[in-house]
């Protein structure tokens, strides 16, 4: 058994710090199994910090719960099924109430999990069952419209010496000997993450009567984030060679590395001169980077961290003696930020790829043409219908769904045209155009049919085929189906 | 349902194709000998390199073409593992209903060098049951096993009369009203690149009935890359906080290309000095710095940290220093 598990707290009394919180949820708990429906507990904290323990504790209490988290699918469909029925039906056994716990709600993803934050809403306001969500992120867009319907707790990091405290528990009933520093170290370095610190110790100490600082060198620091800050202050702050090597010594990847001293640059140095000479060295060290990886040579990355940290260090004429506050690129939340629209893309570039013999980069470099296209309605129906673009995929070029305005079999134009087919296909746009006005003042007065302009091509689609079984129909009625060009 | 007409009007036979005049009677000997070798095309953006291969396939394998010609795209298929799998199952099996079979791998220049040497065996494995054609950018990214295992073709940039007159055929078939000074902006603002070209055509004929150069001044410019003048006069007014902002904006959102950003960039500047915006010496120091960007940006590192650096470049005469 891990030590996260069989030193987890077996009942609140067990639990560590976080009193206020635990007596809520106690109350709640209680309330409910009273018979007094509650709002939904929404419980917000950092990892390890007893999210899950006190929802796990809780289920105790009650006859029955289920749990979701991120590894299910989690879109409308399937929160309604499964949690939809148990949160409207009533359960057959004991108290007939269901717990429903959801864990890492801020991580319901956007596009698989479509509708998935719309039925947590739905579920959160009208639940007849007690529900806990957790999330990690407070301030998550996803959680904005939950939190007001939910009993919202926030959870804080876990005191250094409340772990330390406990670090130390452990230790003793598994019989190792301990040195309080390296203890102490080992509670500093999760950063208030007691599941973290837990691991950590079982990594060392596991099988052993004794442990020593030395056996601290064995774990690789999980906070790779926070390290890499401390490389990029020490970068921009200092101009020793030593120091610098030191600091750089991250286990993180060269890429990302690059974008958070590139990021806080100007953030740091002040003179032109030195922006310029620094961003110098970051463009040389993605030179290297992508000379790496297109030849598959790594050793290339030596370069490219030796420009991107002594080089940019020694841009500056002298160490600034100031507090600057350093970020992290806005290119990654950029990033995750336009996830949906950029996968848009991918797909709708591949699709059209493929009938255009074109990689993906090619095809979005005709995008901005595309758009402009668009525009126009019988053009954006035909090169919708071409590529097989569906309503979602041609918001990427326009806003408003394609109007309808063309239906395959022309039997008004047969009628005048008898090469049939051929003819149709030579008749031009322009023509064509003039045609609908032509016929949109006919029809208007004497048959108004407003519906149809409405439709999108998905419903056309059908349509054609409708019409192509069902011509004579059509041919009766030659106004309306001119209507339709 | 034809589709956009870079599409529409795609060659369809090599005596279509437009400006490749040299390449294309090489290539008709290939197929009057029905026999060739494998292939490398290499050229621009837009001249016909794919829409040759596909033309050349047709002709020499025959009626069962397609069965016999595999097409892949080795930028969005760039691993060793898609080269190793696609083309040796393909390439196992004996051509049924054509002399041999096609692999046409398009963008070669974006294959990894390790894929390109696992591309070298499989060219060498199958002579006798196909053979490649491969196309690129830019020869000096391909191997030099993979070149000197391939007959060259340079594919040159369409010239302006070619793509007028081709310009004029579309134009003629869609029934187009267009001006001859639109025609002849078109050509302008392609730069040799048919695919362009057509493109530009298109999207003009969406807007108005008559295309007219005005026409075509809008589409272009609606089509450019938002915000470059933006960005670039931000910079130069000191503000690089805001100015790289944007260009992240512009690049992520509107996923605009390195290349297209650099051009664009370029063209503001040329637009500024020649209004004196800027003085020359400025400009001058600012093109080279364009330039050298442009060119590292083609070598392969990523473009949006390339132009970052270069928006330095352009707070030389900010207040800040």
């Amino acid at each position: 058994m891990l030590w996260t598990e069989k030193y987890s707290p077996k009942s609140f009394d067990e639990v560590l710090g976080n009193v206020k919180i635990k007596d809520e949820l106690v109350n709640w708990t209680e309330e409910w199994l009273m018979g007094n429906k509650q709002q939904c507990m929404l419980l917000i904290g950092p990892p390890g910090t007893g999210k899950t323990t006190l929802a796990h504790l809780a289920a105790k209490e009650f006859s029955e719960y289920i749990e979701l988290n991120a590894s299910d699918k989690r879109s409308y469909e399937v929160l309604k099924n499964t949690i939809g029925e148990a949160s409207l039906s009533k359960s057959l056994f004991g108290e007939g109430l269901k717990l429903i716990i959801m864990d890492e709600v801020d991580g319901i993803h956007g596009n698989e999990d479509r509708g998935g934050t719309r039925a947590l809403n739905k579920i959160a306001k009208e639940g007849h069952h007690p529900v806990i969500m957790m999330a990690n992120d407070p301030y998550s867009k996803r959680l904005q419209s939950l939190k007001p319907k939910c009993n919202t707790i926030i959870l804080r990091k876990v005191h250094t010496n409340s772990i330390v405290a406990l670090l130390k528990k452990i230790c003793i009933k598994e019989g190792v000997e301990f040195e309080e520093h390296v203890v102490r170290n080992l509670a500093k370095r999760s950063n208030g993450d007691l599941r973290t610190a837990i691991n950590d110790l079982e990594v060392i100490a596991r099988g052993k009567d004794k442990i020593t600082s030395e056996d601290l060198d064995l774990l690789s620091s999980k906070d790779n984030i926070i390290n890499s800050f401390d490389a990029v202050r020490t970068v921009l702050k200092s101009k020793n060679p030593r120091r610098i090597k030191d600091a750089m010594k991250v286990e993180a990847e060269p890429s990302l590395m690059l974008e958070i001293i590139a990021e806080n640059i100007p953030r740091e140095y002040e003179k032109v001169h030195e922006i310029q000479k620094a961003y110098e060295m970051i463009s040389q060290a993605d030179i290297y980077l992508g000379r790496a990886f297109s030849t598959r040579a790594y050793t290339y990355w030596k370069y490219a961290y030796e420009l991107m940290s002594l080089g940019v260090a020694l841009s500056k004429e002298e160490t600034y003696r100031k507090f600057s506050r350093f970020n992290n690129s806005s290119i990654f939340t950029k990033l995750s930020k336009s996830r949906a629209k950029r996968d848009l893309r991918d797909r709708v570039a591949e699709k059209m790829g493929e009938k255009l013999h074109a990689s993906k980069k090619v095809v979005k470099e005709q995008f901005p043409y595309m758009e402009i296209m668009f525009q126009n309605e019988d053009t954006a129906y035909e090169i919708a219908t071409y590529f097989d673009l569906k309503d979602d995929e041609v918001k990427l070029f326009r806003s408003r769904k394609i109007k309808v305005k063309k239906s395959k079999p022309k039997p008004k134009q047969e009628l005048d045209q008898p090469e049939g087919l051929n003819g149709v296909k030579a008749v031009t746009k322009k023509s064509k155009k003039k045609q609908v006005k032509k016929s949109v003042k006919e029809t208007e007065d004497k048959t108004k049919k407003p519906r149809r302009n409405k439709k999108t091509v998905e419903e056309s689609k059908i349509e054609n085929k409708k019409d192509k079984k069902n011509p004579e129909k059509d041919a009766k009625d030659p106004q309306k189906s001119l209507f339709n060009f | 349902m034809n589709g956009p007409w870079v599409e529409k009007y795609r060659p369809k036979t090599l005596d279509e194709v437009v400006g490749q005049d040299h390449t294309i009677i090489r290539l008709k000997r290939y197929v009057n000998e029905g026999n060739m070798p494998n292939l490398m095309f290499t050229g621009p953006a837009g001249v016909g390199k794919t829409t040759t291969a596909i033309a050349l396939a047709k002709e020499m394998l025959g009626e069962y073409w397609r069965q016999n010609f595999l097409e892949l795209n080795a930028s969005d298929a760039r691993g060793i593992d898609t080269v190793r799998n696609n083309i040796k199952s393909f390439c196992r099996l004996k051509a049924v209903g054509s002399p041999f079979r096609i692999i046409f791998l398009d963008e070669v220049d974006n294959m990894t060098k390790d894929a390109q040497h696992a591309l070298r065996r499989e060219m060498e494995m199958y002579t006798k049951t196909s053979s490649f054609i491969l196309s690129c950018n830019y020869s000096s990214k391909i191997i030099d096993p993979i070149q000197s295992r391939c007959a060259i073709f340079r594919f040159v940039p369409v010239k302006g009369h070619q793509i007028i007159g081709r310009l004029e055929y579309i134009a003629k078939a869609e029934n187009l009203n267009i001006t001859m000074g639109a025609i002849e902006n078109i050509v302008y603002f392609a730069e040799g690149d048919l695919r362009r070209a057509v493109n530009i055509l298109q999207a003009s004929a969406t807007v108005g009935e008559e295309i007219n150069e005005k026409s075509i001044q809008d589409v272009v410019s609606k089509a450019k890359p938002k915000d470059v003048k933006k960005i670039v006069a931000k910079a130069l007014d000191g503000d690089f906080l805001g100015a790289r902002e944007l260009l992240r904006d512009v690049m992520v959102l509107q996923g605009t290309s390195g290349e297209d950003m650099v051009t664009q960039i370029y063209q503001e500047i040329s637009r500024m000095a020649q209004d004196g915006t800027i003085n020359e010496n400025i400009y001058i120091n600012l093109v080279e710095s364009v330039g050298e960007t442009d060119f590292r940006i083609r070598e392969g590192s990523n473009p949006r940290i390339q132009l970052e650096a270069l928006l330095t470049k352009f707070l030389i005469n900010s207040k800040a220093d």
